[in-house]
């Protein structure tokens, strides 16, 4: 007798069998590669046609209460902004956020494959997963799939048995643990405004306005970010949104309107 | 594997555009029925509107082969899903399944745009908008294609609906009446059409609500 | 003596060194402006007592239309008119230039302007551009040796026809008059092939649209029918308007006096040295 272990793999194999008649029905991800001999040539006009969603700032840090992390939520295509308000920070469990930086589709959709696996490791194991493997397991495919054309650069931050934790995964195959990072066209900014008034004993408040002012300040510099700026907290009891602002009404607050010495009164013109 | 030419290119765009409004009990989801090659007309009467399921409704714009297969493999899919849960599939769940569709083929893209409306669980409208790739948010309302750039702005003038991701959260739906969406439809496309070449023929209007379903057709300029 | 090493070939004729440098910038992807292109239907006829010219009117750029009602049936000169296709700026041009050359020869010869004339100038310039001055033309008149009608290519080609058509539309209006177009057709008959010509490229190619325009031109008399029909009313008007409520907020209605920044001297002295 042949007993089935395809429901131990861990990873969906890369090319599996083509079965034309389950094409899509497969219960593992298979993704259809074009039978062109130029398959990198092809990637860049298909990536040309489609246009993946760009420009971000994303951030996050940790701090002595847990893990603050924050975005904005504008997508654009070149010049043309095509959404304001995507939601850039993925919300994998109740424990563990992702961020979104790059092509809209690639972050989403494996964050989304990422939720699904850290259940059934909790499943399996009867207990939650460590931000350390979540993050790992990530890496692990976007590795499976380098020099493909994926585009991701995430942050997957959350609270596991050992505390607060942060890892930067991007496309490349990279994966750093950190305590502070940036992610995006705007990240500059963002990392202008948080390397200066960070410090490890923030209170929560403290740091919720310091990432939204981080976001805010990169949203005002760098055209390909904008929208809502939203700032969500990870402390032991799992994720809490503490504010979704948009910046437009932000600057108001940043930049309050003073009033201004008057030194004649405008007069009314009469119509020519 | 076999050669294949330097330029192969296994796309066309057939052109046309889609638009989609939520409202607080109905959907109305618009699209024109032109298709279109280069300077060519194929046809003038071509449906770009596809029924998944008894409450979402696909409106696709882009390459009419690919939007082709993904309406029949979404028709399929539905179909198991039916003899598995004896029940209709969800909008949102199809929103979901739409999403995973498009990015299974992420390295040889559906080129297909797409605007998914329907009723959700407690019979509020939604739209769902996607990339070619399946990257998808919920909104208020939504344009695709090929005069997508020219009916966005009006759009978002008229009826700019709050961000569903502003806290405290507000309801993103829009706040007009049925009767005024689909008048503001109409609006739109004839404003399309006079400005976008791939644009015209007629309009067919699908409206969703407690009612069931309804289709409505306006004519548009021809040249 | 000739002092340069190399032998430098001798002065004279057009020079194509920019399109070459354009074609290698091109090459090296740099996205050179778009033009106003002129995706359109232009027909010509002769009927039986002179010659009848129509055009659609739609000016696209791309996929989009940038200009709804414009005007491709130029004036060359009282008895000849010329449609143009191709890059708008171009049939313009050259239809200028020559209507203007016409000019200064009837103000020389004291004659009415021949169509041959104008077609001589036309095709001299565009064969001297080699294809790079993209008009795609068919000229009409009526002048002392009978009416004519001609198209002229881009390179500078030319065809003398009793029916002519143009454009990205030339193929559904040449059906039509392939189908239908006979010798001595009246004024009226004419008419109505002619615009039944460019209804027919309006309708069923997407770089033509919107109205016909029609120039009948006979002996010692034209009509210009600018807007002979108008075929694509907008087919939807709300009945209730739209608004645009939200107006630029006024933040300040104060004006501050520009303060003196410059002395003025009265004498010229400052500048002076």
């Amino acid at each position: 007798m042949k007993l089935d272990t395809s429901g131990l793999q861990t990873t969906a194999p890369m090319f599996g069998p083509r079965m034309e008649a389950l094409e899509g029905f497969a219960a593992a991800p298979s993704f259809e590669i074009p039978n062109s001999s130029d398959f990198d040539g092809f990637q860049k006009d298909a990536i040309q046609m489609v246009k993946p969603a760009k420009g971000t700032t994303t951030l996050a840090f940790i701090f002595k209460e847990g893990v603050m992390v924050a975005a904005d939520s504008r997508a654009s295509m070149g010049g043309y902004i095509s959404s304001q308000s995507v939601k850039k920070i993925i919300e994998i469990n109740p424990y563990m956020l992702g961020t979104m930086a790059g092509g809209a589709a690639d972050c989403q959709f494996w964050h989304r494959n990422l939720g699904v696996k850290c259940r059934r490791h909790e499943l399996a194991n009867k207990r939650r997963i460590s931000v350390a493997g979540a993050s790992k397991l990530l890496a692990n495919i976007l590795y499976s799939y380098r020099g493909m054309g994926l585009s991701v650069g995430t942050m997957i931050a959350g609270w596991d048995e050992t505390g607060p934790g942060l890892y930067y995964v991007d496309s490349e195959g990279g994966r750093l643990k950190g305590t502070r990072f940036s992610v995006g066209s705007g990240s500059p900014y963002a990392y202008g405004v948080l390397d200066n008034g960070y410090r490890y004993d923030l209170s929560v408040e403290e740091a919720a306005e310091l990432a939204r002012r981080a976001i805010y300040h990169a949203t005002f510099r760098d055209g390909a970010s904008g929208g809502v700026a939203s700032v969500y907290y990870v402390g032991p009891n799992g994720w809490k949104k503490l504010s979704g602002d948009d910046v437009g009404e932000l600057h108001y607050n940043y930049y309050p309107v003073t009033p201004t010495t008057v030194d004649q009164e405008m007069t009314e013109v009469t119509a020519a | 594997m076999t050669k294949q030419q330097a330029n192969w290119s296994p796309y066309d765009n057939n052109g046309g555009s889609c638009v989609a409004i939520a409202g607080a009990d109905y959907c109305v989801i618009a699209a024109d029925t032109r298709l279109s090659t280069g300077y060519n007309i194929l046809t003038r009467d071509y449906s770009k509107i596809c029924k998944l399921a008894d409450k979402a409704v696909m409106a696709s714009s882009g390459f009419q082969a690919d939007v082709k297969a993904l309406q029949k493999v979404l028709s399929a899919r539905h179909l198991t899903y039916q003899h598995q849960h004896n029940k209709q599939m969800s909008c949102p769940a199809m929103a979901q399944l739409l999403s995973n569709t498009l990015y299974f083929k992420r390295f040889f893209p559906y080129y297909a745009f797409n605007v998914l409306g329907g009723l959700d669980s407690e019979g509020k409208g939604c739209v769902f908008t996607y990339d070619a790739v399946g990257s998808y948010e919920r909104v208020g309302y939504s344009a695709q294609g090929s005069g997508s750039t020219l009916i966005t702005p009006f759009l978002d003038n008229q009826l700019k609906s709050p961000s569903p991701l502003l806290l405290p959260a507000q309801d993103s739906s829009t706040p007009l009446s049925e009767a005024e969406a689909i008048d503001l439809v109409k609006t739109v496309f004839a404003s399309a059409t006079e400005r976008d070449i791939y644009t015209g023929d007629k309009l067919e209007i699908v409206v969703l609500n407690a009612d069931g379903l309804r289709r409505e057709y306006m004519d548009l300029r021809k040249d | 003596m000739s002092t340069s090493a190399i032998d430098v070939p001798p002065k004279g004729g057009f020079s194509f060194d920019l399109c070459r440098r354009n074609d290698m910038l091109a090459k090296k992807g740099l996205k050179s402006p778009s033009y106003l292109k002129t995706g359109t239907t232009i027909v010509g006829l002769i009927f039986q007592d002179g010659v009848i010219l129509g055009a659609d009117t739609r000016a696209t750029e791309g996929p989009i239309v940038a200009d709804k009602n414009c005007e491709k049936i130029h004036y060359m000169a009282p008895n000849i008119y010329c449609c143009g296709a191709g890059t708008a700026a171009d049939t313009e041009a050259v239809t200028d230039m020559v209507s203007s050359q016409l000019q200064l020869h009837r103000y020389h010869t004291g004659r009415e302007s021949r169509v041959v004339t104008a077609l001589t100038l036309l095709k001299k310039h565009l064969f001297g551009y080699q294809g790079y001055v993209s008009a795609a033309l068919v000229l009409g008149g009526v002048d002392v040796t009978g009416p004519h009608l001609h198209t002229i290519y881009p390179h500078g080609s030319t065809d003398t026809l009793p029916f002519a058509t143009m454009g990205s539309g030339s193929l559904a209006a040449m059906s039509v008059f392939e189908s239908k177009y006979k010798e001595g057709l009246t004024r009226d008959e004419g008419i109505r092939l002619v615009t039944e010509a460019i209804c027919s490229g309006i309708f069923n190619d997407l770089g033509s649209g919107s109205n016909v325009d029609v120039c009948v031109i006979t002996k010692g008399q034209k009509d210009y029918l600018r807007n002979h029909l108008l075929p694509n009313p907008r087919t939807y008007v709300s009945s209730k308007g739209y608004s645009f409520p939200k107006k630029t907020e006024v933040l300040l209605t104060k004006i501050m006096p520009l303060k003196d920044k410059v002395e003025i001297i009265e004498k010229g002295d400052a500048m002076e040295e």
